[in-house]
């Protein structure tokens, strides 16, 4: 007896299924590998690896109820528990050591921006390469919001910089979770004001436009210590410190959480699993909008504006709210990392970061969340550590020499690295790495291009 | 019968080309009427300025006591007019209950805070949506095709889900463009059926661009007939199709067997 | 049922007055602002018109190659700016390993020209491997595609300046002459300046008559209207538009040549900055219009220097990039036709 008759028999459609099944296998055999990878040996790893593939791979788990689940817990977990097991961790060839948990910050808050920028490339179809603003927006909400640089002013609300001794120092100081919430709706209502003149313009103009927007905003920055008369961003020195999160001594007292993350020993961990709870947040929200009547409206209007229109879809109104759910998390984000940095200069904003992030969106796949995640992931690790490592590696091991014939820095061809990639992904892998099989389709067979208001006089 | 559409002296130009010249033009309640004329007559920018994809540049169109002239498109067809396309304009990579749900926009109150709550009323409109979706694709005789993708779909099967899709805008008057243009005559037949039984059932008025003299004969209460931009003729079928300039802008050959 | 039933009267071309009022205000006050500017130093206004207008003729040759490129694939070529950066570094290159400072008069003329023909030849070349490789593909793509790949290849083309010349300006050796041409107000205008205005007029002179006259230009215009059509009139379209992408880069090599050998320096992020100006210049020109875009070369010129150097509350050189891009997004929210266009209506 054939042994695929018998798979055949005991599930029905196995061959049809098989590449789906190995899929979700193998990323659900992860946290079994990583977590067994512990060990310091990769082949113990692999073996064991191998034999949970199989077991996971033969039975339905996954029309278990609740086995869809199966894989995302398991990602969530990994995540969770990085700061635990990544010292252990073998070392990749070529990229070198995994990634600290202090990247790891840094590459969540770019998943967030990207995740963000995913509901205005990814749901709406609409190109913003204007995205550092709202990054910036809220940066600056966050440096208004938690530090002493309104320091005419003094006032408290459970802000980090004024417990104890500090309860007198000047400045507004408010707790980190609510200057959070604020930036998310300040950015939004930027997001708003901005979208109004800009959102009826067809896609390559509006395109230019959000560039503009997003050259506006650094120079605004730069330029803000003599708004009319007022001190607004303190110019090109920035505005630091910017209080750190925290829960405040009666909650630490009460329940244990840090009220400062600063002063607590793990500090590092605490941004970590706070950026996670955020990037999870931001999946969450995607998901409900992606599944409700506004990411069907995105939807339509990205296929087809005028059938949209005609249809009942208010094209402005819904463009807006795609841009101001996008401005909400990217100021989330920039708020949080200007907390994290505890500082903002107006120098950490420049347009090649709008790209950068669209180009998350772009590899990783438009408009499917996993795929923005993985774009993310990968992206802003190889800008932050992954260049580098790759560097030394060519460098130390005689590649550098053998192809240019001396060492070379790859961190100086970052921006035309990600310019490859950018031309590459376009040309032949337009729908991502992970796409969501609209987008493919999209790609393959073309959309109704024709902006509704050139035709409407 | 009060009116339900009455269009005045609209007129469009592009430039020095005027496409459709001082027309008047009534739509009776739960009437069916035609509009028909030569290519390029105008009929179809005609249509055009009553659904909002183009500003009039005269001229007035009033629809169920409201002035609707030059209002965007999704105002009017909150208003009450629905409308196919005369060249699919199907979301190509959404299901074919996707294209309808999405007609049901300006239908549906769920907002974005709503959406991401997920809460029980919005849950609730989301799930009746789903259902009236549903039976509006097998009123439109598209019975278990909900999760088709509107490209795969067959020809005919596209122009019926254009209709259902119009449909579920929750429309008063019903713009139909072309609907039967390359099918075969046991389709046409089909949807002429299921045009009658629009008006007849759901109460619709339809307004129907045509070039199917079969179809415009058969269920025209009224038939208008379009020349250069301008109205050349109006009144029954039987009394167009006699009218001698209607006759020579045809060129008499169109299929009236 | 009665209602409210207003005749609108709408004719074509017509803008509603109200913002034609605010435009014209708006345009009056910065013409006060320049008069009052000018009684009170004239010699700067002068040197800061000259200055302006030199400017401005450049940014305004670079701007015809955006324009002619988006009149016939309404694409964006974010990398054309960055052509033209890598143009001005060999320039800068050959000026430095020629030792042209050693030379002068007939000699200097001539390696000058020689410079000229090879850094047209280079840009032309880039331009239009770039059109091959990266945008033929996507002629069909939805128009997302060739706008995010045009920002890839200038991403590409930046980092290939950073490496070449390093993060630092290139300086290029000073080898025009710099004669007084004719003095403006007691200011002179010197060769080296006069130079870029001499090569542009006739440069604008035969691309108009280039696309107006001969076959070519017809068939740059018919594929710019209507591509399908043009390909069945038994128009080459591939052909065509490769032509396009030519001549733009002949443009931008010109352009950076004059850049480089008049500004005296050249650092790789000047094309991203002088490319976001010509786009900007083209899109008030009227975008497909090139005296449009010549003109609206010479105006963004005009608004950068008085902007930098005018001492009657002039917002300063911090401001110029927002008032710039302020500049493009008034223009493309309230007349997106540009000074020059004329408001298309289209069918449908």
């Amino acid at each position: 007896m054939d042994i695929r008759d018998a798979f055949r028999r005991y599930r029905p459609g196995f061959e049809r299924e098989t590449t789906r099944r190995a899929k979700r296998a193998a990323i659900a055999g992860l946290p079994a590998f990583l977590i067994l990878a512990v060990t310091g040996s990769m082949g113990l790893a692999l073996i064991i690896a191998t034999i949970v593939f199989i077991a996971l791979y033969v039975p339905a788990w996954d029309s278990l109820p609740l086995g869809h689940w199966i894989v995302t817990l398991s990602v969530i977990l990994l995540a969770v528990l990085y700061p635990f097991y990544y010292p252990n961790l073998f070392e990749l060839p070529i990229f070198g050591a995994f990634p600290s948990v202090d990247t790891g910050v840094t590459m969540l808050i770019y998943i967030m921006m990207a995740l963000g920028l995913n509901i205005v490339v990814g749901y709406a179809g609409l190109l913003d390469l204007g995205y550092v603003a709202f990054y910036a927006m809220g940066a600056y909400t966050a440096a208004w919001f938690a530090s002493q640089h309104f320091s005419n002013v003094t006032f408290h609300l459970g802000g980090v910089g004024s417990f104890g001794e500090k309860s007198s120092v000047p400045g507004i100081h408010m707790t980190i979770w609510l200057v959070l919430v604020f930036a998310g709706i300040f950015t939004a209502l930027v997001g708003i004001i901005i979208g109004f003149p800009t959102l009826r313009l067809r896609g390559d103009y509006l395109a230019i436009v959000t560039l503009g927007f997003g050259e506006i905003m650094p120079q605004i920055a730069n330029n803000g210590d003599n708004l009319l008369g007022y001190n607004v961003t303190n110019g090109p020195q920035g505005i630091n410190p910017i209080d750190p999160p925290g829960f405040g001594n009666t909650l630490h007292n009460a329940v244990g959480l840090p009220s400062d993350y600063l002063s607590s020993p793990t500090s590092t961990r605490l941004f970590y699993w706070t950026a996670l709870v955020l990037v999870l947040f931001t999946v969450f929200c995607s998901m409900r909008l992606r599944d409700s009547r506004l990411g069907r409206a995105w939807i339509a209007i990205r296929e087809d504006e005028t059938a949209a229109a005609a249809m009942g879809v208010p094209l402005m109104r819904t463009k807006t709210w795609a841009y101001a759910a996008g401005a909400f998390f990217g100021g989330i984000a920039g708020a949080y990392y200007a907390s994290f940095k505890s500082g903002t200069f107006p120098g950490d904003f420049y347009f090649n970061i709008s790209v950068f992030i669209l180009c998350m969106v772009i590899l990783g796949g438009m408009g499917n969340i996993w795929g923005v995640i993985l774009g993310g992931a990968f992206l802003s690790y190889l800008n932050q550590e992954g260049l580098a490592n790759i560097g030394a590696w060519m460098n130390a091991n005689g590649v550098s020499d053998a192809v240019f014939g001396h060492d070379i820095d790859v961190p100086l061809y970052t921006s035309g690295i990600f310019g490859v990639i950018l031309v590459l992904t376009m040309l032949f892998r337009p729908e991502g790495l992970i796409p969501s099989s609209r987008r493919k389709a999209e790609f393959r067979e073309g959309v109704s291009d024709e902006p509704l208001y050139d035709v409407q006089h | 019968m009060a009116d339900l559409l009455t269009a005045e002296g609209v007129r469009k130009e592009f430039g020095g080309l005027i496409a459709v010249n001082d027309v008047d033009f009534v739509i009776p309640e739960r009437s069916i009427v035609s509009l028909i004329g030569p290519n390029g007559a105008g009929k179809t920018t005609f249509f055009n300025m009553l659904t909002g994809v183009y500003k009039p540049t005269a001229g007035t169109v009033v629809f169920d006591g409201h002035n609707v002239t030059g209002k965007p498109p999704h105002a009017i067809t909150e208003r009450g007019i629905g409308r196919t396309f005369q060249n699919i304009r199907l979301f190509q990579n959404m299901t074919a209950l996707e294209n309808t749900l999405v007609g049901m926009h300006s239908r549906l109150k769920g907002g974005i805070l709503q959406s991401v709550l997920r809460t029980p009323g919005l849950r609730r409109e989301e799930e009746g949506a789903r259902k009236k979706a549903h039976e509006l694709l097998e009123f439109s005789g598209l019975r278990g095709r909900d999760d088709e993708f509107a490209r795969n779909l067959a020809y005919g099967d596209q122009r019926r889900l254009e209709v259902a899709r119009a449909l579920a805008t929750e429309p008063k008057l019903l713009l139909l463009d072309e609907p039967t243009a390359g099918m075969n005559p046991q389709e046409t037949a089909d949807f002429t059926a299921f045009v009658s039984k629009l008006r007849d059932e759901q109460e619709l008025t339809v307004l129907l661009i045509e070039h199917d003299m079969r179809v415009v004969m058969e269920i025209s209460e009224r038939v208008t007939v379009l020349d250069y931009g301008e109205k050349i003729a109006e009144g029954t079928p039987q009394e167009v199709q006699r009218d001698e300039r209607v006759i020579e802008a045809y060129l008499g050959t169109a299929a009236v067997t | 049922m009665a209602t409210e039933q207003a005749r609108i009267r709408v004719r074509p071309g017509y803008r509603p007055d109200v913002l034609s009022m605010i435009g014209l205000t708006l345009v009056g006050v910065v013409a006060l602002w320049l008069v009052v500017n000018f009684i009170k130093e004239p010699a700067d206004f002068y040197n800061l018109f000259l200055i302006g207008m030199t400017n401005g003729a450049v940014y305004g040759l670079v701007a015809i190659g955006y324009s002619l490129v988006y009149g016939i694939l309404e694409l964006i070529n974010f990398a054309h700016g960055d052509v033209f950066m890598l143009g001005g570094m060999l320039v800068a290159t050959l000026t430095t390993s020629w030792a042209l400072e050693s030379k002068s008069g007939g000699t200097l003329w001539l390696f000058i020209l020689l410079m000229l023909l090879i850094a047209m030849a280079f840009c032309a070349t880039i331009n239009t491997t770039i059109e091959l490789l990266a945008y033929r593909r996507l002629r069909n793509a939805p128009r997302l595609a060739p706008l995010i790949t045009a920002i890839g290849m200038s991403f590409i083309l930046q980092n290939i300046g950073l490496v070449w010349k390093g993060a630092r300006p290139t300086s290029v050796p000073d080898i025009l002459p710099h004669g007084t041409v004719f003095t403006l107000g007691g200011i002179p205008y010197t060769w080296n300046r006069f130079i870029v205005i001499l090569f542009t007029v006739p440069v604008l002179t035969a691309l108009v008559w280039l696309v107006q006259r001969t076959r070519h230009g017809k068939a740059m215009r018919a594929t710019a209207q209507d591509r399908e059509a043009a390909a069945m009139m038994g128009i080459s379209v591939n052909r065509t538009i490769s032509f396009t992408f030519f001549i733009a880069g002949c443009l931008a090599g010109a352009a950076a040549l004059l850049y480089a050998l008049y500004i005296t320096n050249i650092r790789y992020t000047e094309g991203f900055r002088v490319g976001l100006i010509a786009f900007t210049a083209a899109v008030l020109g009227g975008i497909g219009n090139l005296p449009g875009a010549v003109l609206g070369g010479l105006v963004i010129g005009f608004v950068e220097s008085f902007n930098n150097g005018l001492g009657w509350h002039a917002p300063g050189s911090d401001w110029t990039q927002s008032i710039i891009f302020g500049i493009l997004i008034l223009i493309l929210v309230f007349r997106p036709e540009g000074l020059l266009g004329e408001r298309t209506p289209e069918g449908a």
